[in-house]
């Protein structure tokens, strides 16, 4: 059941939502037990099959984590708890590893030494990815005691509330339950408008943006697909199109998700905060699927730089600093633990050599960033004039950078890939479609002589193409996005304007509030949105 | 040693790590407040203070300082024994100063 669906919008949702209200006004456990009830509900709608998968992995789990909490309490070794923690963990990795990996690293075998390996064609359950980083989260966290007690309940509810369920944002036990503990259940005006409002913000960039963009940067990755050449200007339509494809896809699922959970009263953390107006790819990561940043950072990264750190100085090495930048110190605690984290989101987010490849470059960028900026302190110490004009070409570096990137997530195939790369390098050469030679007049003689050639290429699609993409690049660097039009309503968890500052600097008509000027513009969002819902689309992050 | 002075010798830390003397920490600093302070550097600034002040902090504190000013306080736990954490003997190693 996709959140953009009739079914859920118009029956699901409502049934769910009254339900949980009305038990609301009897008993809390009630209405906090029918949110589990239909939250498994709405994971078997898919395939009925995979709650048989999901259930008993979470009872393992809840198992690891109640042996985890006795230890606590008996005060045990913390050589004892370690390993039943490595234990919990091998087991989601091993889980997840099954059903997502395993026939990767079958045909990768195959490919390699040119063995047989029958490959399994596992159908992977839903959200997989998510749910098994959330478990493993909730583990380590109360191995660290960070977590002192909990219920079946409670980890019922916090693994399965259905507005995060599927694809995020990934979540903190401890962020979580104390909201859950807190609310009372009963239908609230405020969270309701917000919440709704949040929810078709979202529908809107899904099925309108998003969806009415995606017809039209598909061929180009088919055309790759198939052999084709990509010349160099519909090679960067490819990337710079499926960037803002995806970026309005997935932040619209977002919204729909913190709508969705608002509505229950609850605030999920924020997941995007307008990441294309980012100036440096250090910070992209802070404003791009920041759930996601947040979790590889902490369980994953530091951890690493931390061990790496200790290990470097315990043999009388120096550690790394800008004051005495060493060469092996960068690439031994810097670049080594960046690459290897932004390897496993690659291959987080797909088994394939296309998102290793999308992660190892990332991976890459980020070193190079950071490696800029200890070398700009030392060379460029006027900050001002740094500010000035870095702040610029860094946003218009990193876009292109990551739009670039974007075709390894996106092609089907790395040799695809590849071709659009040589497209976007300009080695596939110039072209226009041919139509467009016809109406440039004696322009068409000069571009002819500077190499640009004519192609088959429908001179329509091109600049319906080349609108969309300039009208979603204004949406997506200029207007405010939807947590900044709601900040006075804490739209995501910790998501409020900061205290003497406006939220929208001269664009305050863009502030949300329950007035009639905006229940009209958001009732000819709703009705655009509703009447765009149609065919098959998913969401680009729920296969993952 | 007053919380003051561990202060202190966390600014000299940090000015260090991110070429920056204007920095100046105080108990309520915050890392977003302070440029460049990203996380790579915040685990290199854990592992300063670490070393300067011959303590191990545990990885699950790490993730939950929400300022300067908790780690000072987990620090003169650490360092007056009020905690479980393993104390190693206070070394003066300056791993973070300038050769010269």
């Amino acid at each position: 059941m996709l959140f953009n669906s009739t079914e859920f919008l118009f029956a699901f949702l409502p049934i769910v939502l009254a339900t949980f209200y009305l038990l609301g006004g009897v008993s809390r456990v009630a209405a906090i037990r029918w949110l589990i009830l239909a939250s498994l509900l709405f994971y078997a709608w898919w395939r009925p099959v995979n709650v048989l998968i999901i259930v008993p992995s979470m009872a393992i789990n809840f198992a690891f984590a109640r042996t985890l909490l006795q230890l606590d309490l008996l005060n045990a070794s913390r050589i004892l708890s370690k390993v039943v923690l490595m234990l919990g963990i091998l087991f989601n990795v091993m889980f997840l590893g099954v059903f997502k990996y395993l026939d990767f690293l079958f045909s990768s075998i195959n490919d390699a030494f040119g063995a047989n390996l029958p490959l399994q064609h596992i159908i992977l359950p839903l959200g997989i990815s998510f749910i098994t980083f959330q478990k493993i989260a909730f583990l380590v966290d109360v191995q660290a005691g960070r977590i002192k007690s909990f219920t079946l309940q409670d980890y019922c509810t916090f693994v399965l509330f259905f507005p995060q369920l599927v694809a995020g944002p990934i979540v903190h036990y401890r962020e979580m339950m104390p909201q859950f503990h807190a609310i009372d259940c009963r239908f609230d005006k405020t969270n309701v408008s917000v919440g709704i409002t949040l929810l078709l913000f979202g529908l809107f960039k899904k099925v309108v943006l998003a969806d009415k963009l995606a017809p039209l940067v598909t061929p180009i990755y088919d055309h790759a697909a198939a052999g084709g050449r990509i010349s160099f200007l519909m090679a960067w339509m490819a990337a710079v199109g499926f960037t803002l494809q995806v970026y309005f896809d997935f932040s619209g699922y977002t919204d729909m998700a913190l709508g969705l959970a608002r509505l229950f009263g609850i605030r999920l953390p924020p997941n995007f905060d307008s990441p294309l107006r980012a100036s440096s790819i250090i910070d992209f990561w802070l404003r791009w699927h920041m759930t996601l940043t947040r979790f590889l950072t902490a369980y994953i990264y530091n951890p690493m730089v931390l061990s790496l750190t200790r290990r470097r100085l315990a043999t009388g090495k120096h550690g790394f600093s800008a004051r005495n930048p060493a060469f092996g110190a960068f690439v031994s605690l810097l670049m080594t633990p960046t690459i290897i984290t932004m390897f496993i989101s690659g291959l987080w987010h797909g088994a394939g050599y296309g998102f290793v490849v999308w992660g190892v470059l990332h991976g890459l960028y980020i070193t190079i960033n950071h490696g800029w900026r200890i070398a700009a302190m030392r060379w460029w110490p006027n900050r001002q004039s740094y500010e000035r004009i870095m702040k610029p070409a860094g946003l218009a570096l990193t876009f292109i950078s990551v739009a670039a990137t974007m075709v390894f997530f996106r092609a089907p195939t790395i040799t695809s890939a590849l071709d659009l790369v040589k497209g976007l390098i300009g080695l596939n050469g110039i072209t226009l479609p041919e139509a467009a030679f016809q109406h440039l007049g004696s322009l068409a003689g000069t571009l002819h002589e500077l190499g640009v050639v004519a192609e088959l290429w429908s001179i329509h699609d091109f600049i319906k193409t080349l609108m969309w993409i300039l009208f979603l690049m204004i949406i997506a660097l200029a207007c405010p996005n939807t947590l900044e039009i709601l900040c006075p309503y804490e739209p995501a968890l910790g998501v409020r304007p900061k205290l003497g500052k406006p939220v929208i600097s001269r664009m305050s008509f863009a502030e949300w509030s329950p007035s009639f000027g905006w229940a009209i513009a958001v009732s000819a969002i709703a009705a655009t949105a509703i009447l765009s819902i149609g065919g098959p689309s998913e969401f680009l992050y729920w296969n993952f | 040693m007053t919380q003051q002075e561990i202060l202190g010798e966390f600014s000299r830390v940090l000015r260090d790590l991110l070429l920056n003397d204007s920095i100046a920490l105080t108990m309520g600093t915050r890392r977003e407040g302070i440029p460049g302070w990203d996380s790579f550097n915040y685990i290199n600034f854990i592992v300063a203070v670490e070393t300067e002040f011959g303590v191990k902090f545990k990885i699950a504190d790490v993730e939950s300082f929400a300022n300067v000013g908790e780690i000072v306080i987990k620090l003169e736990d650490m360092l007056t024994g009020n905690t479980r954490s393993s104390l190693n003997s206070p070394r003066s190693v300056r791993i973070y100063r300038d050769k010269d």
